[in-house]
């Protein structure tokens, strides 16, 4: 049948076939490979050629790459005991929760130095790789003069007639954006009042369409279908920069960030914390990523490596960062991802 | 006579009947062997670990299936999943079903043509043609524009994010599930049982619905089986062209898995699925013969 009973019974022999041959784990012993898992397409091309692969040649390390994440499959792994994935890409609250869960490895702070990240996005078992920020992304075509510059203007749809996009997940900031518009302070916003924000979404549904990938939003607010997009800000950026009538307004944006961490069990565990730590202080890394990914450096100095241009077309530029909104809260939401998916589910199935 | 009860026809070895059939239990049957075994490990063993999860995993119980039935969110949408089902398979039905005749009647390259037309899809990857109806059915996409440039609309219809994007996208997908064994039926069928009923007084409209249509029945029971069947197990279709009122069990089930890690909850919305799926076939058979339909297929 579906690509849906296919995925658990994947899962579910993944995990007989484990339990049949006993206890593993040890597979690559003296050969010092990494095997790096992030989101997939070009976005990991750039992260692995920024900064795994010059280290790895460095320190005579083979570099192995799966894609996309996969969180079902880095549970199997761990569960089984085979744990092939090392460096894993993931959002944030997946990594509170499956470390929690005893799922992943403590990150060894005696290896691994963070003093020069943000204190609120290092983890016990994760570190962030890359920010980015959900901006109010634009068809400069639609409002090439007067555009929506705040989130109660994303949803004033009498002033700005057209749809507005939303990623379908309830990480997307789609709460977050719904009660700043309704008027709650930015520094009141968590604990979130779901309530309040369904009801304000509720104000304006029939205007609201959704994406799951990035591809789409692109297409979305390009083509004018919904020429409002609660977006990331490096694929409007990338657009843009391709003659794409789209363009980011940075006002109120959130800022968000992604984080790498090890399954628990992986046999070159130290290899990972070693690139790290390694990783944490590779600023010309970090600023090849950006130039290449869009996407912006965790650790500040590497700002200034890089272009004027393209410092100003990231959420960490002294000037984008004065006019932040928020930073998305990953504590909360890895409390209640649960809950709020459901209930967000319930909501959309009775549109 | 104590010793062999068994039915007359399991006559001892060497003396077997010239041009008696093969029978299973002659060793013929260990022909099966592989895919018996094939299937109970893809097959059978995931199932049987996917109904133990379901009430295991994270507690024993029958917790999960409570939370389904209790929840107006999963009933309503395992309800949208059939009436999805059903409703493609209907359409394809209605659109297949000319379509396999005329294969019958074309001949040669024309019909070379229409076969190859409608196995097209089967060469293109899935998310490749669901992105390609977006662009076309989009409100800002080629049907709409076309249709307001040559001022036919004032402004753009809803193509997508509905019922309609939902229809469009999966019987796309199911037609060749759906021609292909009513083309095989209506190939064998006699022509000249039509011929014979015209020569005996019949309109050629009337011969047709008496006689051609229902002989094709097995090949409308197959077709329909094989797209309801697999319509079921759809999600991807329906959140690239559906809304979010059109969500089908199977993305739930996906995320239960991928995002929420909640197993034992996703194991038992896809025991649901197979079981309400199990019920209906078990009402059809009622009503028809399901063995038959395939038998006569082959």
């Amino acid at each position: 049948m579906g690509l849906r009973s296919k995925r658990v019974a994947v899962a579910a022999v993944a995990a007989l076939t484990a339990a049949v041959a006993g206890c593993g784990g040890d597979s690559s012993s003296g050969e010092k490979t990494l095997t790096v898992v992030m989101w997939g397409g070009s976005a990991q091309e750039a992260h692995v050629n920024s900064y795994i692969t010059p280290w790895a040649e460095e320190n005579g390390i083979t570099v192995l790459q799966d894609q996309p994440t996969d969180y079902a499959k880095l549970r199997a792994q761990v569960e089984a005991g085979k744990v092939s994935w090392g460096i894993v890409q993931v959002e944030p609250n997946f990594a509170v929760t499956a470390c929690r869960e005893g799922l992943l490895e403590k990150i060894d702070t005696s290896v691994v130095d963070t003093s020069p990240l943000d204190p609120q996005f290092v983890s016990e078992c994760a570190i962030p790789v890359l920010q980015y920020a959900f901006t109010i992304a634009y068809n400069t075509d639609v409002f090439p003069d007067d555009h929506p510059t705040s989130w109660a203007d994303f949803f004033n749809v009498e002033k700005y007639p057209g749809k507005r996009g939303f990623w379908r997940s309830v990480t997307s900031g789609i709460f977050e954006a719904a009660l700043l518009a309704d008027g709650v302070p930015a520094d009141q916003l968590y604990p979130l009042d779901i309530d309040r924000a369904f009801r304000k979404l509720d104000s304006i549904k029939e205007h609201i369409v959704f994406y799951d990938t990035g591809d789409q939003q692109v297409q979305l607010v390009a083509s004018g279908e919904a020429p409002l997009v609660q977006a990331w800000n490096g694929r409007i950026f990338q657009a843009a920069q391709q003659g794409q009538p789209v363009a980011n307004e940075w006002n109120e944006h959130f800022l968000s960030y992604d984080t790498v961490l090890i399954p628990r069990g992986y046999p070159n565990a130290d290899l990972a914390q070693q690139w790290m730590a390694h990783f944490i202080y590779d600023l010309e890394g970090q600023a090849a990523d950006a130039v290449a990914s869009a996407f912006t450096p965790v650790n500040d100095e590497a700002l200034a490596l890089l272009d004027a241009e393209i410092a100003a077309e990231l959420p960490t530029s002294a000037q984008n960062a004065s006019q932040r909104a928020i930073v998305i809260d990953y504590t909360y939401w890895a409390e209640h991802y649960d809950q709020i998916t459901e209930r967000f589910n319930e909501w959309l199935a009775s549109w | 006579m104590t010793v062999d009860t068994a039915p007359s026809v399991g006559s001892p070895m060497g003396a077997r009947p010239a041009g008696r059939r093969p029978r299973i239990t002659d060793g013929w049957g260990l022909l099966a062997l592989p895919v018996a075994a094939y299937l109970l490990v893809v097959l059978i063993v995931p199932l049987v670990i996917l109904l133990a999860r379901s009430v295991t995993d994270p507690t024993l119980g029958i917790d999960h299936y409570r939370t389904i039935f209790a929840s107006p969110t999963y009933t309503k949408v395992l309800l949208n999943t059939f009436v999805t089902a059903i409703a493609v398979t209907l359409v394809t039905l209605a659109i297949g079903f000319p379509y396999a005749y005329l294969m019958t009647l074309a001949s040669g390259l024309w019909r070379n043509l229409l076969l190859v037309l409608v196995l097209v899809p089967f060469w293109t990857s899935l998310l490749v043609r669901s992105f390609a109806l977006v662009l076309l059915l989009r409100d800002t996409g080629v049907v709409n524009e076309t249709l307001q440039a040559i001022g036919l609309i004032e402004s753009p219809i809803p193509l997508m994010r509905n019922f309609t994007g939902v229809l469009i996208g999966m019987v796309q997908v199911m037609l060749p599930f759906m021609v292909l064994p009513l083309y095989a039926t209506m190939r064998s069928i006699d022509r000249r049982l039509l011929h014979a009923a015209e020569g005996l007084g019949a309109r050629p409209a009337f011969a047709f619905w008496r006689i051609f249509v229902p002989l094709t029945k097995p090949g409308v029971l197959a077709g329909s089986l094989l797209v309801f069947i697999q319509s079921l197990g759809f999600y991807i279709t329906p959140s690239l062209l559906g809304g979010p009122q059109n969500v089908m069990l199977g993305e739930l089930i996906v995320q239960q898995v991928s995002n929420l890690l909640q197993w034992g909850f996703a194991s038992a919305l896809a025991v649901v699925l197979l079981a309400v799926t199990l019920l209906l076939l078990a009402i059809a058979s009622r009503f028809v013969d399901i063995r038959r339909m395939f038998w006569r297929e082959l």
